[in-house]
């Protein structure tokens, strides 16, 4: 294919050209991912692919097949369903605090029919997607300081707000800093960006002692001292150290990970998958995934770099932003460098609503990365 | 592949601050998962070995086995505390299943009743989870392994062998030995914060009592343990017999009892409350001591009910007090030996002569049982006259006769290796000083009360038997010795602590008054052992209990149990060639001729006849003594029988 052929008009709108567009070597990087987690879970299902391994291996093979679908979709298309998708979400999340299931003490399920789900998964795509188009219309100098900046900012509070309400906390930091990551990648002036910074460090005490729940300071405090109470809310982080740094260099081998197989590590199959990981391949074993996952932010941020509308930059910007944080949040808490938070390691670990948020994530990376020359039009008066 | 050369005209603000915020972007990203990196390097590479170590602890427990008790035998190798085979089934609650039905499936193998099942599932439910609780014991072997079986389909059943303590005599050694029981939450916190953590094993029990107690640590043993590779829930995934530990078993512990005198003194003491304690007068070896009535140790092993505890504890013969050592007593007249001692060491003329009329004023008007005439201090031994001492004592004076009966062991508790020795009490003046304040003065008129072994003076079988052993022996300083070896570590014997400081003739004038006792005085036909030249001494004593003027009292076997007086009786034997003493205490039995006597001769008999040497001069008579000529014929002599012989009128107060 010639340079000439791609730039004729209409070209790029043929779906063979489309699929060609797509990233192959990243998918083939998320495959790998995939790939070792369904290895992990081989191993901890005692060498067997129930009930874990198969489900994973089934589940990510729909969702490749699903991303790579929302890839030939239109960037405008997108464009045109962030605002519905944004406020269904929120109609969603409210929904939930009134009608939704309670489980385990939060209500975060919604039940239609047959299927539940949880609106909060829903509104980390509505949420970049929902900026992203905000900002697409708007001059620097406004999205750098101005009045203007109370509109996304109550955009991303109000889902973070019904989300901490559930109480998701794990979820509602995730979307509150994917919706900053946004906002700063789209110009925030460096002043606000400190300000924010220093205010949020000034929110710490007040909001640890009196808007966060008993479990979720007693979270907090026992990762500051894990060994003050080793049996109880301590036990997970200490077990999950235990098995990193038995791992050593090498880890004990495949299947021989005394932690993981002997069950005194906890959500070993989710959560604590790569305490697993580490413990039975070791620190080649660890450095190896993250360098995977270095490879994957890395391709799709360029995938936003090179975009030429404003909305598909800050679209993949922002669900690689999601990603990022994911990574970061799950491995720090593994390592025993933050709280346990319901974050899972994506791809990683078992778990059919992350595998989803995910992908579909990279479904609009790869959209905008297909469609990174379309046109998008400014978002006066475009509200389709 | 390379971009259209004109998109990039329209570079605008907007897309040069997002360049340089995403490469800011990316910038985070790799600096956080370098973060990450750099805290796996950190734990994986330098803290490797300390999260190895953890992470072994975690996988691998020991799982410990209680060593089998040391056994317990008498001074022959008789066995009187073992160890017998025991199964168990033992429930503990878990994830997964359910207690109410695996009781419920158990009761087709093992008889368990309803109400027995309610209370197991609230035991079950009350305790922590996986920690078993015993369901029954003693299981047949077909229960054990119809249950062992099914064990796979009944989660948090185990069926094991344990071992459980069996006394073969029942209550013959119960106040000496003991017994085994649970271990309590005072026995745990009795220990310190770092308690044997073999006291939280279900099969483990705990001395209680006696010997059991006080050599509790040398019973046990060291435990073993198994070597277990058990997962989060502490649930065993494998075993690795390599790495077991065996468990070495507890010493063994030699008494210096025998099990043919202990198990006659159980028999002759029958229902009979009191104590008898023998000794080898030679080696401070204690043959017998024992307690009536006595309890079946086997029964606390297995754990009372309410009921059997209460029947027990309530019952006025005090069957679970050992009334050898723990219960004092006035020695009443056998106490006299003690004071016609002190009075010879003192310079008492022993030819001096008080004449007996049955009362005599000093103060008062004191008794006498009888009248007995005219008597020199030999004759007042052997038909033990009061009205005798109450003058010869006046003569010594208390701190004297103290002094004497204190080398003799009186008011001494003696380290034989059990607990819950009292130590009574031999007064003086400064006894009477330091206790009552209010009248510190030694008045007169309490000397005579102590010259018949009343007032303040109360003693332990023990202490007695102890002091008769001294008599007999007539040179050491003789001590009691209970525990023969441990672990086959032989123990200080009793005849190891220097000599008596005594005069050996004074000693042998009251070995002499003690034959005259049972050859013409109170004793004469109770205490015939029939065995031809062996003869035993003694002198009997009937201690008050009760103050006869206060209308409460009753002297012999008149009137209620709980009024009457204690039976006393010490002795020796043979008389010519002592080698073993006892003495003998019926509580309120009435007289010390006729209740103890006996007793305490039935029991000498014993002793003599394991002797080879005595017995083989019961057969061989070879030097023939010379005969008695008013001696009735053997035959028409019977020994007398227990009880039921009627009071010969005698002894003290």
């Amino acid at each position: 294919m010639t340079v000439s052929a791609l730039t004729r008009p209409g070209e790029r709108e043929r779906l063979i050209v489309k699929l060609s567009e797509v990233d192959w070597v990243f998918v083939l990087v998320l495959c790998l991912i995939a790939g070792a987690g369904a290895l992990m879970q081989f191993s901890i299902a005692g060498s067997s692919w129930q009930p874990w391994a198969a489900a994973h291996v089934i589940r990510f093979a729909l969702c490749v097949l699903l991303m790579v679908a929302l890839a030939m979709i239109d960037i405008r298309v997108w464009f045109a369903l962030a605002y519905p998708i944004y406020g269904l979400g929120v109609v969603l999340l409210i929904a939930v605090e009134l009608v939704g299931d309670v489980r385990l003490g939060a209500q975060r399920w919604l039940s239609l029919g047959p299927v539940s789900f949880q609106p909060s998964e829903m509104m980390k795509l509505g949420i970049v997607l929902a900026l992203a188009r905000l900002y697409h219309g708007v001059p620097a100098d406004r999205a750098r300081l101005s009045w203007w900046l109370l509109i996304p900012a109550a955009m991303i509070a109000v889902p973070v707000g019904l989300v901490a309400l559930e109480p998701d906390l794990g979820t509602a930091m995730l979307i509150a800093l994917t919706g900053t990551a946004i906002v700063v990648m789209a110009g925030l002036s460096w002043r606000l960006i400190g300000i924010g910074i220093a205010g949020a460090l000034a929110a710490v005490v007040p909001v640890v002692t009196f808007v966060l729940h008993d479990y979720q300071r007693e979270r907090i405090f026992t990762f500051l001292h894990p060994e003050t109470d080793p049996s109880g809310a301590g036990y997970h982080i200490l077990q999950s150290m235990i098995a990193l740094g038995s791992g050593g260099l090498l880890g004990k081998g495949y299947g021989l990970g005394s932690q993981s197989q002997l069950n005194f590590l906890p959500e070993k199959q989710t959560d604590f998958i790569f305490a697993t990981l580490a413990e039975e391949f070791g620190f080649v074993g660890c450095v190896s995934i993250l360098v995977l996952y270095a490879a994957v932010i890395f391709m799709a941020l360029r995938t936003a770099y090179v975009s030429h509308s404003h909305f598909g930059r800050l679209a993949a910007a922002g669900a690689t932003a999601t990603f990022t944080l994911y990574v970061l949040i799950n491995g720090a808490m593994v390592m025993g460098l933050a709280p346990v938070v319901g974050v899972p390691m994506p791809l990683l670990s078992y778990g059919g609503t992350v595998i989803l948020t995910v992908m579909i994530g990279f479904g609009l990376v790869q959209s905008v990365r297909v469609h990174r020359y379309a046109e998008v039009t400014s978002g006066k008066g475009s509200f389709v | 592949m390379t971009q259209p050369f004109f998109f990039f005209e329209e570079v605008n603000e907007r897309q040069g601050v997002f360049h340089r915020r995403a490469i800011l972007m990316g910038a985070f990203a790799g600096l956080g998962l370098t973060a990450l990196g750099s805290r796996l390097a950190y734990l994986q590479l330098f803290e490797t070995q300390r999260y190895e170590k953890l992470a072994v602890s975690n996988q691998f427990n020991f799982k410990l086995l209680p060593a089998p008790r040391g056994v317990i035998v008498d001074r022959n190798g008789a066995v009187l505390a073992a160890n017998r085979p025991n199964f168990r089934l033992m429930v503990a609650r878990d994830k997964g299943m359910d207690p109410e039905a695996t009781l419920k499936t158990l009761a087709d193998f093992v008889p368990l009743d309803p109400s027995r099942q309610r209370r197991l599932l609230r035991d079950i439910n009350a305790a922590p989870r996986r920690s078993p609780v015993q369901v029954t014991e003693d299981m047949s072997w077909e229960q054990f392994s119809a249950i062992n079986v099914r064990a796979p389909e009944l989660p948090g059943v185990t069926a094991d062998m344990g071992e459980v303590r069996v006394y073969p005599y029942g209550g013959a050694f119960a106040h000496v030995i003991g017994y085994v029981a649970k271990v309590n939450r005072e026995d745990i916190s009795s220990t310190g914060p770092n308690s044997d953590p073999i006291l939280l094993h279900p099969g483990f029990r705990i001395g209680r009592q006696g010997v059991e107690k006080a050599f509790d640590l040398d019973l046990r043993g060291k435990p073993g343990a198994e070597k277990v590779e058990v997962d989060a829930h502490g649930r065993e995934v494998r075993k690795d017999a390599d790495g077991d530990i065996p468990a070495t078993p507890g010493k063994e512990i030699q008494l210096t009892l025998d099990l043919d005198v202990q198990l006659r003194a159980e028999e002759v003491f029958g229902t009979e409350s009191g104590a008898a304690v023998a000794m080898d007068c030679r080696t401070g070896d204690i043959l017998c001591m024992f307690s009536g009535p006595s309890f079946d140790a086997n029964k606390f092993v297995r754990g009372l009910t309410g009921a059997e505890y209460r029947a027990l504890a309530q019952y006025d013969h005090k069957p679970l007090f050992n009334k050898a050592l723990t219960a004092t007593y006035p020695p009443g007249s056998t106490f006299k030996t003690m004071v016609a001692l002190s009075a010879l060491e003192n310079g008492y003329d022993p030819a001096t002569v008080h004449v007996c009329t049955g009362h005599w004023t000093f103060g008062r008007v004191w008794k006498c049982d009888q009248v007995h005439g005219a008597l020199d201090l030999k004759r007042a031994i052997a038909t033990s006259c009061d009205i005798y001492f109450y003058q010869c004592a006046l003569a010594v004076g208390p701190d004297k006769i103290a002094e004497t009966a204190r080398k003799f062991g009186l008011g001494e508790i003696f380290d034989i290796g059990i607990p819950g020795q009292k130590a009574g009490l031999v007064p003086d003046r400064a006894y009477k000083k330091r206790r009552f304040p209010k009248d510190p003065v030694w008045h007169p008129g309490e000397t005579p009360s102590m010259g018949i072994g009343q007032g303040y003076t109360h003693l332990n079988p023990l202490q007695l038997c102890v002091m008769v052993s001294r008599i007999a022996n007539g040179q050491k300083s003789l001590h009691p010795r209970l525990i023969r070896s441990i672990g086959g570590v032989e123990q200080k014997p009793g005849s190891d602590w220097g000599d008596l400081p005594v005069d050996k003739g004074h000693l042998e004038f009251v070995r002499e008054a003690m034959a005259a006792v049972t050859t013409s005085g109170t004793a004469a036909r109770v205490a015939d052992l029939g065995l031809g030249p062996i003869k035993m001494a003694g002198k009997t004593g009937t201690a008050q209990h009760y103050s006869y003027g206060s209308g409460r009292g009753v002297h012999g076997t008149a009137g209620a149990w709980e009024l009457r007086d204690h039976a006393w009786f010490v002795a020796f034997a043979p008389y010519d060639d002592p080698r073993y003493a006892i003495a003998v205490l019926v509580e309120h039995g009435g007289f010390g001729a006729s209740a103890a006597a006996p007793r305490a001769r039935e029991i000498m008999r014993t002793i003599l006849l394991k002797d080879p040497d005595v017995l083989k001069r019961v057969q061989n008579p070879t030097p023939l003594p010379e005969l008695p000529a008013d001696l009735p014929d053997e035959g028409a002599s019977p020994p007398v029988p227990i009880e039921i012989q009627p009071p010969p009128p005698e002894t003290a107060t």
